[in-house]
């Protein structure tokens, strides 16, 4: 689904990302960890299209796409998400009409009929269940006024509402306490599926013990350091970055 | 300047023209007028809104014999709301048009030639102005009425090939405990008009007031209001202005709170697009103690469009514990639009809460990258943020009606702003 090459970008002059590979199939589930100032946030912000990262080297192909080419908003009709590590908030723009203007947007690019607001509120009855959201938050203007885990529960509702290919979540774990991080993982499990692949952002093995990754990569400087299974988070969590960083560089 | 003089003699030789001349009370307005003069950019209030222009058209008087009912074009949505309607044409009361069955019970309407007699010293050269030529309209809530639906007071300007000037001139009077939303609306139909409107509202104690107002005037035209509001005790004057049209619009409005725990609120929602200038001048005197004003002011500046917003808030001596807040933001859709923005606090009393923030920007990035990163296209997400941004005052007008239709139009117009330019690279 997903194949990155020798991808180097940066920001504003400064190199941050300095040749990753990665490859991502339908159904899996990588997790990328690293110290703060990694390039771990520079990816998905790059992955999602971002304007203030430039590409200056290599490539990334989605679904034989050259996501490069491709604005955010028609990586988003592709089936790219991005859960955002800081939730924007749009005063004067109400939660639902938002919501069903991006699901109009992407179903018209699939050349679906689009859903008016009756059969909107049917279609998304059931996810804000499952993300044990206050209905009366689609009332509301666009997270404003929502508290850090409303905020975080509203992006994984999004992502179950637009129910994209590839999901990428952006430490969507910081800032949350263990209930709101449980009902968050159990939003996200319930996403898992074989068509689908999901890419978790965090800095903390926490995270994983509730969505559990099928392949966990270090992020270093840029790079990717280190791949593995699951074990690799545990061992991260007990040795820490440093001692991990260290190893590397006598190797 | 020698077009300036030629426009003020113009207006001498108009009240000649309409056989007003020989009324001193008009004659002493007209001087009042002419020594005063038109205002020029040394005048602080007026700084940014140059007359030119408009010193530049010749304007005839707007009579009766202008206008044929049958010859009217469309009446705009506003007048298919339920309402008690009465219509005006180029600032003449058309009584086929209207429909105020049933207003009586709460309220009358009166010609009160008297009003002009009450020439006052204006320091406005165009309140002045108004006053020589106007027919003025007295509009009494009684005391006590509750008015069952909102009082339409709708202005329509249309001139044929040569520009008019029209001189609306209204007083409203809520007694005692009464109640009323009030719209006062003008519409451009055909043609460049020059409406010159004044609007004193009168809200005595416990009565309230919803001034909505509406100046949707043609492109080519001028439209120049003020409004000079007197509350008194435990009153409620909530004004919510929009200007949306005309080529320059200035609004001057005067609040004086004479009477304590008055609640005021002055809401402000504008549109300068291509080579138009919104003018928002706002005046609230605190004079007695225990009062709260709020204020919120908000426009959209695209092409060469240009914004003026003046608040003052005078505390008196006074008025302790006086509570009030401004705010004025404007956004720039382009580089060649301008804002000029002047909050003004003077306060002279020690125990008061007053507070005040102005911000002219653009659209936020992150807020347009958030939107497309869900799929809405660039101009759809940035037409939806320009659209949220104005909408937030309009939201606060009381006749949901009357809010959906301005909602509808602010949409309509920031959809067309970005269908017209080329995709952005």
């Amino acid at each position: 689904m997903l194949q990155i090459r020798k991808l180097h970008a940066k920001v504003e002059d400064k190199e941050i990302l300095k040749g990753i590979n990665l490859q991502v199939n339908s159904g899996e589930v990588h997790a990328i960890m690293g110290p703060n100032g990694s390039g771990k946030s520079t990816l998905a912000g790059v992955l999602a299209g971002r304007d203030a990262y430039e590409v200056t080297q290599g490539e990334i192909l989605y679904n034989g796409m050259d996501l490069n080419e491709l604005d955010p908003e028609e990586r988003a009709h592709e089936g790219l998400f991005l859960a955002f590590q800081y939730p924007v908030e749009i005063p004067g723009v109400s939660n639902s009409y938002f919501l069903r203007a991006a699901v109009n947007a992407i179903r018209k690019h699939k050349g679906q009929e689009e859903l008016d607001a009756i059969q909107f509120m049917k279609f998304i009855r059931e996810k804000i269940k499952l993300l044990d959201l206050d209905p009366e938050l689609l009332q509301r203007s666009v997270n404003e006024g929502f508290s850090g885990g409303e905020k975080k529960r509203n992006e994984i509702f999004q992502m179950a509402v637009l129910e994209p290919k590839l999901c990428i979540l952006d430490e969507t774990d910081s800032g949350l306490d263990i209930d709101a991080l449980k009902i968050v993982a159990s939003g996200v499990n319930a996403l898992r599926s074989p068509d689908r692949a999901i890419i978790v952002v965090t800095h903390y093995q926490r995270l994983l013990e509730y969505i559990v990754p099928d392949f966990v990569h270090v992020l270093m400087d840029g790079r990717i350091v280190k791949s593995g299974g699951k074990n690799l988070a545990l061992e991260l969590e007990q040795k820490g970055y440093s001692e991990l960083e260290g190893q590397l560089a006598k190797a | 300047m020698a077009t300036t003089l030629d426009r003020t003699t113009d207006f001498a030789a108009h009240l000649r023209e309409l056989g007003l001349a020989d009324d001193p009370s008009r004659r002493r307005a007209l001087d009042r007028f002419l020594e005063l003069g038109i205002p020029t950019s040394k005048n602080e209030e007026w700084k940014y809104t140059p007359m030119r222009d408009w010193a530049a058209v010749s304007f005839e008087p707007a009579t009766e014999a202008n206008v044929l009912v049958e010859d009217l074009p469309d009446l705009p949505a506003v007048a298919q709301l339920d309402t008690h309607r009465l219509i005006f044409v180029n600032g003449d009361f058309c009584e086929p048009l209207s429909d105020f069955r049933g207003l009586s019970r709460w309220a009358d309407l009166m010609e009160t030639p008297e009003l002009i007699a009450e020439a006052e010293t204006t320091q406005n050269p165009f309140v002045a102005l108004n006053q020589a030529f106007s027919r003025a309209w007295t509009l009494r809530v009684k005391s006590g009425a509750i008015v069952d639906k909102p009082i339409l007071l709708l202005n329509l300007s249309i001139a044929s090939d040569r520009p008019i000037a029209a001189h609306p001139r209204f007083a409203v009077k809520a007694e005692d405990n009464s109640k009323a939303k009030i719209i006062e609306a003008y519409y451009g139909l055909r043609g460049t008009v020059f409406t010159n409107a004044f609007c004193s509202v009168k809200v005595a104690s416990r009565a309230s007031i919803e001034h909505i107002r509406i100046q949707e005037e043609g492109d080519t035209s001028f439209h120049i209001s003020t409004t000079k509001v007197n509350q008194q005790a435990e009153s409620t004057y909530i004004s919510n202005n929009v200007s949306f049209g005309a080529l320059l619009g200035r609004n001057d409005i005067d609040v004086w709170i004479g009477g304590e725990h008055a609640e005021t609120a002055l809401n402000g929602a504008y549109m300068a697009f291509e080579d138009q200038l919104i003018d928002n001048h706002t005046r609230i005197d605190h004079a007695k103690p225990n009062c709260h004003s709020f204020e919120v002011y908000k426009g959209i500046l695209g092409d060469r469009g240009t914004g003026v917003f003046n608040g003052k808030i005078y505390v008196h001596l006074d008025a302790q514990k006086t509570d009030a807040k401004q705010s004025n933001k404007a956004l720039l859709l382009s580089k060649t639009a301008t804002m000029n923005s002047k909050p003004q606090l003077e306060i002279f009393a020690d125990d008061v809460k007053c507070t005040h923030g102005a911000t002219v920007g653009q659209i936020e990035e992150d807020q347009l990258f958030y939107l497309r990163s869900r799929g809405l296209k660039v101009d759809e997400a940035r037409s939806l943020l320009v659209y949220a941004f104005v909408s937030e005052v309009l939201d606060k007008i009381g006749v949901r009606e009357v809010r959906d239709l301005l909602e509808a139009r602010l949409f309509e117009r920031v959809m067309a702003v970005y269908r017209q330019e080329p995709k952005a690279p």
